[in-house]
């Protein structure tokens, strides 16, 4: 019993921290039909980030959030400004813009470890102590990091449903052409989901760090595992996305507990390409009609 | 003169040339860095066919580099197969690796296949860098099946130390050249041929490809599997030049590396991926003294490249001869 409230408590963890970096992610491809390959990067910058503010400036932690979200949504910012603008056009905009993201990702993670070194550093943003449950410790990091994540969803389910923006962002993520058509400018439209994109990064660059220590190349396994989980769930679908993470980093702590911690990362990725072969446009997506 | 006679008579022109360099240039150094540079030159041209010909957009490529590497190592490592055995042997291996992935990929399009792809080469380096349980116990220490963290090494060679001595860089020279000669007249006759029409078709109008009964499932199968041979060929002799492999050749900077050859060259051209690799291999040695900034500079060079010249700098030539062209 123990063992299976610990496995759920660090499972929900887990799929917490994925989901949030995937929002992001799922909102780009969903938008823009692109995919960040610098994803890994700016969320390995946010939580340098916190880390500056708050060790160096001696800021307080949630102004190192915020400082850290806000320079990460410029990144996003400029990400789209400087390749993603000029290149929409361009019949072969989605694989470009997967090549031109990963040049810029390069940058970034080197610029990162030019500015404070390749050794690892913990993150100072950190809830010492634990709830018993029972007789089982669950760090009280984790159920902020639980708490963090169920709040950023819901305000982007909330920024999603409730507000013009969102309304826009969903206009456009359903039909590029009518939504251009109905006077939406969907230019920045597409500025506002990549600079949101890159705060939510900021935010689960911080949470991963908390639990793992900072490191200039610690974007890229996140990255690659919101990947997986937006291809599992299909490209492009927020809500199919949140639950696939969820799902997924559950899955991850059983293996992990079952087969151990090398293999769990593995066993997902082959559990990955079964998926894409039996269902080539994910679990929740629908498959495109295309016209000839 | 037909194109494809002037790209092989470009091709034997230019290995007859090459092949009086180390005549000419007695440093080591050198030489040892063009035998790098003509392995990467069969990659490139092989990787090419499938990203730039068939616009599959396939990441497997290096994971396929590796299987040769890893599969000659392991040959020779554990049967002791002399390595001009285990090199074709290797390549068969990695044939069948890739005709597998192209299987796996056959329904996804675009970016589906990139993140396939790329999690299958990451599924294989976990497996190799995981992998710590003793399977012999060599003198040297105990030695997992797949090499772990510190992969293979003393396997065997081409024979070259014992007959020339301290020259043997040169015949490997050799072999190299050989090897990114074959690939370059193999890129040149699948891409002016019927194959090459066949997947240039199904990556311009697939729609159009199928209604005139061009198989998707078939020349898909054919573009990975005759893209792979001499890509894993390419690996086994990476493998014995250095005498060693190990998990290094998974990782994502030499990926980015090759990637970036192809795309500042021109995808889906036959001398783009060349051109980008000479200039890419002169741009690295040139920045080698920068140090961390290496990277950097790579990273930039890749992004400014896809953003400004999409078509590459073959696209750039090509461009400029229509402009002549119409001022003419």
């Amino acid at each position: 019993m123990d063992v299976i409230v610990q496995v759920v408590a660090s499972g929900l963890t887990l799929g917490a921290m994925y989901a949030v970096s995937t929002i992001g992610l799922a909102l780009v491809y969903g938008s823009l039909n692109m995919l960040n390959m610098a994803h890994g990067a700016i969320l390995a910058l946010g939580g340098y980030v916190c880390l500056y503010a708050m060790t160096t400036l001696g800021l307080p932690g949630v102004a190192g959030v915020g400082l850290a979200m806000i320079v990460c949504g410029l990144v996003g910012l400029a990400i789209y400004h400087l390749a993603a603008r000029p290149m929409l056009a361009s019949r072969n905009f989605e694989t470009q813009i997967f090549i031109a993201t990963i040049g810029l990702g390069a940058v970034l993670e080197n610029v990162i470890l030019r500015l404070f070194g390749p050794q690892p550093v913990a993150q100072p943003l950190n809830l010492a102590g634990a709830a018993i449950v029972g007789t089982v410790h669950i760090p009280y990091q984790n159920i902020l990091i639980l708490a963090v994540a169920i709040a950023m969803m819901a305000a982007v389910a909330l920024l999603l449903n409730r507000t013009r923006t969102g309304r826009a962002i969903r206009a456009t993520a359903q039909n590029r052409d009518a939504a251009q058509l109905m006077g939406i400018r969907i230019g920045r439209v597409y500025a506002q989901v990549l600079a949101l994109s890159g705060a939510l990064a900021a935010v689960s660059g911080i949470m991963i760090s908390s639990l793992s220590g900072l490191l200039p190349n610690m974007g890229g396994d996140p990255m690659l595992k919101a990947f997986v989980i937006c291809v599992v769930a299909g490209l492009g679908n927020v809500y199919g996305a949140v639950a696939a993470a969820i799902v997924l980093g559950l899955l991850e702590s059983i293996i992990q507990y079952v087969l151990g911690v090398q293999y769990s990362f593995a066993t997902l990725l082959v559990l990955v390409i079964v998926v894409l072969i039996w269902r080539p446009a994910g679990l929740f997506g629908r498959s495109q009609v295309v016209r000839l | 003169m037909t194109p494809a006679r002037r790209d092989v008579i470009i091709c034997l022109v230019a290995a007859a040339a090459l092949s009086l360099l180390p005549a000419l240039v007695g440093m080591r150094y050198a030489i040892t860095q063009m035998t790098v540079f003509f392995i990467w030159v069969v990659v490139v041209t092989q990787w090419n066919l499938v990203l730039g010909v068939a616009g599959i957009f396939s990441l497997a490529q290096m994971a396929l580099f590796a299987v040769g590497a890893y599969a000659t190592a392991m040959l020779g490592y554990y049967f002791a197969l002399p390595m001009i055995l285990a090199m074709p042997a290797a390549a068969a291996v990695t044939v069948a690796a890739s005709v597998v992935i192209g299987l796996a990929c056959l329904r996804l399009r675009g970016p589906y296949v990139a993140l396939l792809t790329l999690a299958i080469s990451q599924v294989i380096y976990l497996l190799v860098v995981n992998d710590t349980a003793c399977f012999t116990n060599p003198p040297s220490g105990c030695m997992p099946f797949l090499g772990g963290v510190r992969g293979f090494s003393r396997f065997g060679d081409l024979g070259f130390r014992a007959l020339l001595g301290s020259k043997w860089y040169i015949a490997h020279y050799y072999v190299g050249l050989g090897l990114a000669v074959l690939a370059v007249l193999f890129s040149i006759a699948i891409i002016h041929g019927p194959l090459g029409l066949a997947f240039k078709a199904l990556r311009d109008s697939p729609g159009y490809a199928i209604s005139r009964g061009i198989s998707k499932f078939k020349y898909q199968l054919w573009v990975f599997g005759l893209s792979a041979f001499f890509t894993g060929l390419a690996g086994a002799f990476y493998a014995v030049q250095f005498g060693a492999v190990g998990p290094i050749v998974f990782s994502l900077a030499v990926l980015l590396f090759l990637l970036s050859m192809i795309v500042v060259g021109g995808m889906g051209t036959i001398w783009g991926p060349l051109l980008g690799a000479v200039l890419l291999m002169l741009a690295d040695e040139g920045m080698r003294e920068l140090g961390d900034w290496r990277d950097i500079g790579l990273g930039l060079v890749l992004a400014v490249f896809v953003i400004l010249l999409p078509r590459g700098l073959a696209g750039l030539g090509a461009g400029l001869r229509a402009l002549l062209a119409r001022r003419a």
